[in-house]
């Protein structure tokens, strides 16, 4: 089927089976490899991604359920080389280690932000339990995520999220 | 002579699982190095490249798969090279000789042992190649090269103001000779090796740039997904070809050697082909066993077979008879997944006089003896590119998701990306093997004086040396793979070391009992087993650390107290021991609803004692807090060793509270993470990491924060209810 939505706030348009999950759509049809495919299943949190302001896991939604929607990845979420601030805090506090979860994780987190500028900790604990790590990275997770909360630029540069 | 054995033993900890002949290997081609002219490049050795344009490039052989070498190697050169660590660009080594691990004599990623191997020739690397620079600048300027220094990428005049960045000298310094050893910084003038620095890779990881294994993209790329035997050895009898490939998108459906192969122009094509695969599988050679048959077959090798002596020293018979008491434990622990976040994946391209292969992987030089195999191609024609890895935990030592791949791009030829689903990565894992311990402790008047284990189960050579034994002779025909991997086992303690997979953890016992007999039970029930983060440690350290705790109780003493006076003669050990025990305030009351539990367990080199505060919240164990105390030598990253000794806690929980890979009939039972659950972010415990400030040679730290944690665990929910729980994992209404 003729599927188009926007993507990192370009119109993208292209011809796909609607029941093609938007993580493959995405890194394979757009070419943003950024999201991760990790479980297939929504039970990971590795491929989150934004549509229409709300975190999805995208290997678990149909692109067509996707069409005229306003999609944002993790290579949205920063302004060319000016990182969102989630990002920063992210290389700041080391978060990574192997890395495969934490465009998910931070994708998650920017929701979180996005709606709730100042969470508590219990607020942020609930908001990033459905992202698994397999590394133990959670507790740099939270740091990097307090350290941004509350701050100015917490609510900010949500690319092009609707 | 027990004390010569000993020894041996605390010098061969480290290299979990080596691997047979050190033999330096005629025929493989070298890393070329010097100047080019053309391209203004200069490679002093194997690891830098400087250029003309003030670029320095460093190879990393050790892969990045979180553990932090990508940041930890490039700091250790950086520091002689006197430049700063965020001015070098790490490249993914290619298979080469100068790149393997010298404890395995293979180029591998594993054992926690990429800092301790790298440590002197990286830093040795740094310095001359900077001295080289120095010397150059000295000879432009007609000085002294002693009267120069090299600080932050330039060689300074000795008039201090003068300076000539590293770009401008390479054509010269490629020219000239170090002579004589040179003398490495001492500590104290470090600038960045023990400093609290930033991680090179965290910024592409933190904007979905950096290329894992499953990012690689080709021009005229295709994929595939392969349907496996349920049950292992089974093999393919029939399908229906003909029904699949008329499917949407299908390129081909090929039978490789274990299963068929569905390839399409996208993934999801190729995915929902499958689903109309149907594959008519003969069983006659697979696996039937269920869980209970292997623990079974284990007992029924145990009683049959005492095992073979690992350590023996005095006399365990005489002190059970001489003792008052004998207390006995059998513990059992499951098959566990490795559940990397990142499935297995690999891509090929098959040319026709070679093949192209980008993977995540730990054994390059073992991927290229993958896809040797399934080819015509001899190992050199197959170039493996490494990406970074979304996680190894010792997964991806084994190529079987290469051969896969090589043997799909063989057929199609063209490239190929094949990707494993979640249910088939956990279906069709390697596991950590399922393993059963004996043990006996005799006491006498409340002291310790016999210690007997019995470890029952496989060893993971038998399985790893396939592949493992023709990488370390890539000249050898193929027809004499499979064979050099049996030479290799048969000459095991004769022409090759031996393999402590089983036994690691158990045989260097550390507490001063003078009666002592550790025994190993080889048993194999035929389902593939492969490296899990952290080993034979993993299953050892429980079964030890447990038992000191059972042993403890039935002495009437405090398991602090009791395991600090056995422990006495080995400093390291103890420093641990009594730094825990204050940081996590053991003796002070714990919260209602709440017990601590101790283990105290050294790995790879490292020494490592843990407090666990637990508790039973709504029916589940929760863990409230961990106190580590590590001891692993002087230390690279800071920040690096407390992510990895942390990290390796949550995997132990994981494996402690979830892990478990049952059989049935021969099939796996679980698939993804609801019935192989990870550890989520809302069950996490308090963390604190304590590091001994050391100056003795770096050891790893990847692995030891793994094992002491499960028994910690294990010890705490005993002294909450009461009740000793000997298997794992661990339950809350045990």
């Amino acid at each position: 089927m003729a599927v188009s939505l926007t993507v990192n706030g370009d119109e993208r348009s292209l011809d796909i089976e609607g029941d093609t999950p938007l993580l493959w759509v995405l890194r394979d049809e757009l070419g943003l490899k950024g999201t991760k495919f990790g479980c297939g299943a929504g039970l990971c949190g590795a491929c989150t991604v934004h549509l229409n302001g709300q975190p999805v896991r995208s290997c678990s939604t149909p692109v067509e359920m996707a069409v005229g929607g306003q999609v944002v990845t993790i290579e949205g979420l920063s302004d060319g080389d000016r990182l969102h601030a989630l990002q920063e805090a992210w290389i700041e506090h080391g978060v990574p280690q192997c890395g495969y979860c934490q465009s998910g994780q931070i994708m998650s987190a920017a929701h979180l932000l996005a709606n709730n500028p100042a969470p508590s900790r219990e607020e942020i604990v609930a908001a990033m339990t459905g992202n698994l790590c397999r590394c133990g990275t959670y507790s740099r997770i939270i740091a990097a995520v307090e350290s941004v909360a509350g701050s100015e630029s917490s609510g900010g540069s949500q690319g092009g999220e609707a | 002579m027990a004390m010569n054995r000993r020894n041996f033993l605390k010098v061969s900890a480290g290299a979990s699982g080596s691997l047979m002949v050190s033999m330096t290997l005629p025929g493989c081609a070298g890393i070329q190095t010097g100047y080019e002219p053309d391209t203004g490049e200069w490679r002093p050795d194997a690891w830098l490249e400087l250029t003309t344009d003030d670029e320095v490039f460093f190879t990393l052989a050790r892969v990045e798969m979180g553990q932090g070498t990508y940041t930890g190697l490039t700091t250790l050169i950086a520091e002689e090279l006197e430049i700063q660590p965020e001015r070098i660009t790490p490249r993914f080594a290619p298979v080469a000789p100068e790149y393997r691990n010298p404890l395995y004599k293979l180029q591998l990623t594993g054992g926690s042992t990429s800092v301790a191997t790298s440590w002197e020739p990286l830093r040795m690397a740094g310095a001359e190649a900077r001295q080289m620079l120095v010397m150059a600048a000295a000879r432009v300027w007609n000085v002294k090269a002693a009267e120069c220094r090299a600080s932050e990428g330039r060689v300074v005049h000795p008039n201090g103001i003068d300076s000539m960045a590293y770009g401008k000298l390479v054509e010269l310094a490629a020219k000239e000779v170090v002579r004589g050893d040179i003398a490495l910084k001492p500590r104290s003038e470090w600038k960045y090796i023990g400093k609290q620095r930033g991680k090179l890779d965290a910024r592409a990881k933190s904007t979905g740039t950096a290329v894992y294994g499953i990012d690689v993209d080709l021009p005229d790329m295709v994929y595939g997904v392969v349907s496996r035997p349920p049950r292992r050895g089974g093999w393919v009898r029939d399908f229906n070809a003909d029904q699949v490939r008329a499917m949407p998108g299908v390129l081909d459906v090929v039978e490789i050697e274990r299963g068929v192969a569905v390839v399409a122009d996208k993934y999801w094509r190729a995915r929902k082909a499958q689903d109309a695969l149907e594959i008519d599988w003969d069983f006659s050679d697979a696996v039937s066993l269920s869980t209970d048959d292997v623990f079974d077959s284990y007992r029924a090798a145990a009683d049959d077979d005492p095992g073979e002596s690992e350590r023996s020293e005095g006399s365990f018979t005489s002190a059970m008879e001489e003792g008052d008491r004998v207390v006995e434990a059998e513990y059992a622990q499951p098959y566990l997944a490795h559940a990397t976040l990142e499935p297995m994946n690999a891509t090929a391209w098959y040319h026709g006089d070679r093949m192209d292969v980008w993977a995540p992987t730990q054994a390059p030089d073992l991927g290229r003896i993958a896809a040797a195999r399934v080819t015509d191609l001899g190992p050199d024609d197959v170039t493996i590119n490494t990406t970074f890895l979304g996680g190894g935990f010792g997964r991806r030592l084994t190529q079987d998701y290469i051969e896969e791949a090589a043997a799909v791009a063989y057929r199609i030829r063209r490239p190929v990306k094949v990707i494993w689903s979640r249910e088939e990565d956990t279906r069709h894992d390697l596991y950590r093997p399922a393993m059963l311990h004996r043990m006996k402790g005799s006491l006498s008047g409340g002291e310790l004086t016999g210690w007997h284990h019995q470890i029952v189960g496989p060893q993971i050579l038998d399985w790893y040396v396939r592949n493992a034994a023709p990488a370390q002779y890539p000249w050898a025909p193929k027809f004499m793979y499979d064979t050099l991997g049996s030479v290799g086992l048969m000459a095991e303690g004769i022409a090759t070391p031996k393999d402590h997979s089983a036994i690691e953890g158990a045989i260097e016992y550390p507490y001063q009992v003078s009666n002592i007999d550790i025994r190993h039970t080889h048993t194999d029930p035929g389902i593939p087993i492969t490296w899990w983060r952290s080993v034979g440690f993993s299953h050892n350290g429980f079964a030890v650390e447990t038992f000191m705790d059972e042993l403890a109780h039935e002495a009437g003493q405090d398991p602090y107290q009791f395991r600090r006076r056995l422990i006495s003669h080995e400093p390291r050990h103890l420093q641990v021991l009594e730094r825990v025990a204050r940081l996590a305030d053991w003796q002070s009351p714990v919260p209602e609803g709440r017990a601590r539990g101790l283990a105290l367990f050294r790995s790879f080199g490292t020494y490592v004692a843990q407090v666990v505060e637990a508790g039973i919240e709504n029916g589940a164990v929760r863990v409230y807090k961990v106190t580590c105390s590590v001891d692993c030598g002087q230390v690279v990253n800071p920040r690096i060793v407390e992510d990895q000794i942390e990290g390796g806690i949550l995997f132990g929980l994981t494996a402690a509270l979830y892990g478990e890979i049952t059989l049935k009939n021969g099939e796996v039972q679980q698939s993804n993470f609801h019935d192989y659950p990870l550890m989520r972010q809302y069950e996490r415990p308090e963390v604190v990491v304590d590091i001994v400030d050391s100056s003795e040679a770096p050891t790893g730290v990847g692995e030891p924060g793994v094992p002491p944690v499960i028994p910690a665990l294990g010890n705490a929910l005993f002294a909450l209810t009461g009740k000793r729980q000997r298997s794992l994992p661990l339950k809350a209404n045990a």
